[in-house]
């Protein structure tokens, strides 16, 4: 029991710290999940174009993304880049790195959502006199999003998560902070519980959430 | 005056002829139903008309303008042709009121106030404004269809297309939607229907094409068609096999 005192003691001390990295974690994770959002829409968008070279361009794209792990892409920006002449703080680089990549899942998870509309709907569109763009914004995009709530999510919790990589391009989040202060008291095992307790209790706050989107909107008589 | 003039109509997808010069014509006010065996190029004719396809030649003139043309404005030409189809494709996220105002409010960029009486004066009309609220997934088919009609009607469409409105519906349904139309006959709105079903044809019809092999092969009046035609593969068609004779 005293152990934990003396733990919580260091970690009151320690509190500033934390909670600026958490608050870092949050809002990279906060950033990420919108652009890497409105990125995967746009992906997604130019997946559908009638041109053949976008599509060729835009599958590449994914595929390459999907396929190469995040970390290098960091890497390569963090400490590649200023060998060129290029500086970017870590803040940008993870923006960047973290969009780049989630939007190249969530556009998959758009792709996936759409194979599975009702392409009549998409011609009755079309046949109305709505331009490539309209039947996209008004018919497409609300149902194939709506349907992409649960993937979506689970990359919202992904994002989460994974920002904690971000400390190795110094980006002082939760999770560099918590690597601190275990550095400090030596009660790793402690200090490792609380940061896996904080991401759950951070994660179960997205569960939530989408859970209230979700029954907002749904369509009716789209599941069993 | 002709509403719509289609010569010589071809259309071809990777060297198989789906329509082999269809010539049709039809007036202001009138009715024509389009019969014939699938696969004859029904579907594929009426999306030729508003190049949902674009036809590989042949000429479609619209109030005496020539729409194969390239510069033709397909979304205006869309516009005013009011298009049924067979599985209602009702937009699921929206309402049976947003799926017809969806159209005014973007197309026309009408207010939203002014659309939704424009569309519950259509829905009163199809007898479905009680259901106005209801998503599509709520209604039954007929009901579906009646909505899908209303969405087309409230853009004031020169004339309304209807590819085989009735063949996913049971029968009951079925005379549901052909009573409806039957009222739109009455009320003189122009219409070209795209059908298999002799019911609705006999009902609602001036003049009945029967297509066949891309081509039409006859044209006449409803009971010409159906009782006994000269020609033997419209004969069988309509289930008068040589034994009848």
């Amino acid at each position: 029991m005293s152990g934990w005192l003396s733990f919580l003691h260091d970690a009151l001390d320690y509190w500033p710290q934390i909670l600026a990295g958490l608050g870092n974690t949050v809002l990279l994770a906060v950033i990420i999940t919108v652009t890497g959002l409105i990125g995967g829409v746009f992906v997604f968008y130019l997946t559908l174009s009638p041109n053949r070279l976008y599509r060729r361009v835009t599958e590449g794209y994914i595929s390459f993304f999907i396929g190469t792990p995040l970390i290098v892409l960091l890497f390569l920006m963090y400490y590649g880049l200023p060998q060129w002449g290029l500086r970017l703080s870590p803040l940008t680089v993870s923006v960047i790195g973290f969009t780049m990549n989630v939007a190249a899942y969530n556009a998959r998870y758009l792709m996936t959502a759409y194979n599975g509309l009702d392409h009549g709907e998409l011609e009755a569109a079309r046949a109305q006199g709505f331009s490539g763009l309209q039947v996209f914004r008004f018919v497409t995009l609300p149902q194939v999003l709506r349907m992409s709530i649960p993937g979506l999510t689970n990359q919202t919790i992904l994002n989460l998560k994974d920002s904690s990589i971000v400390f190795l391009i110094q980006y002082t989040e939760f999770f560099a902070q918590m690597q601190d202060l275990a550095a400090r008291n030596f009660q790793y095992f402690k200090t490792y519980l609380v940061a896996g307790i904080v991401y759950l209790l951070l994660v179960s706050i997205i569960v939530i959430a989408a859970r209230q989107l979700e029954r907002r909107f749904v369509m009716p008589g789209t599941r069993a | 005056m002709a509403l719509l003039e289609v010569r010589n109509l071809v259309k071809e997808y990777d060297g198989k002829t789906v329509l082999a010069g269809v010539d049709l014509d039809l007036e202001e006010g009138q009715v024509k139903v389009v019969m014939g065996p699938s696969g004859c190029g029904k579907s594929t004719l009426l999306r030729c008309l508003n190049r949902l396809i674009d036809p590989t030649s042949g000429q479609v003139i619209f109030r005496g303008e020539d729409v194969t043309r390239p510069d033709t404005d397909v979304r205006a030409l869309r516009q005013r042709i009011g298009f049924v189809f067979q599985h209602f494709a009702l937009y699921r996220h929206l309402t049976a009121l947003e799926n017809v105002t969806l159209g005014l409010r973007k197309l026309r960029h009408m207010p939203a106030r002014e659309a939704n009486e424009k569309a519950m004066h259509e829905l009163r009309r199809m007898n479905m404004h009680e259901h106005a609220d209801k998503y599509p997934a709520q209604l039954s088919g007929g009901q579906k269809q009646r909505v899908a009609i209303a969405r087309a009607l409230a853009m004031d469409p020169a004339v309304l297309f209807f590819d085989e409105p009735t063949s996913a519906l049971d029968p009951l349904m079925s005379r549901e939607i052909v009573a409806v139309i039957n009222q739109l006959y009455l009320d003189n709105v122009t219409m070209l229907c795209v059908t298999h079903d002799l019911f609705l044809a006999k009902y609602i019809s001036d003049r009945v094409l029967f297509l066949d092999e891309g081509r039409v092969r006859a044209e006449g009046g409803a009971d010409q068609m159906f009782s006994d035609h000269d020609d033997p593969r419209i004969r069988a068609f309509f289930g008068h096999g040589p034994q009848d004779r």
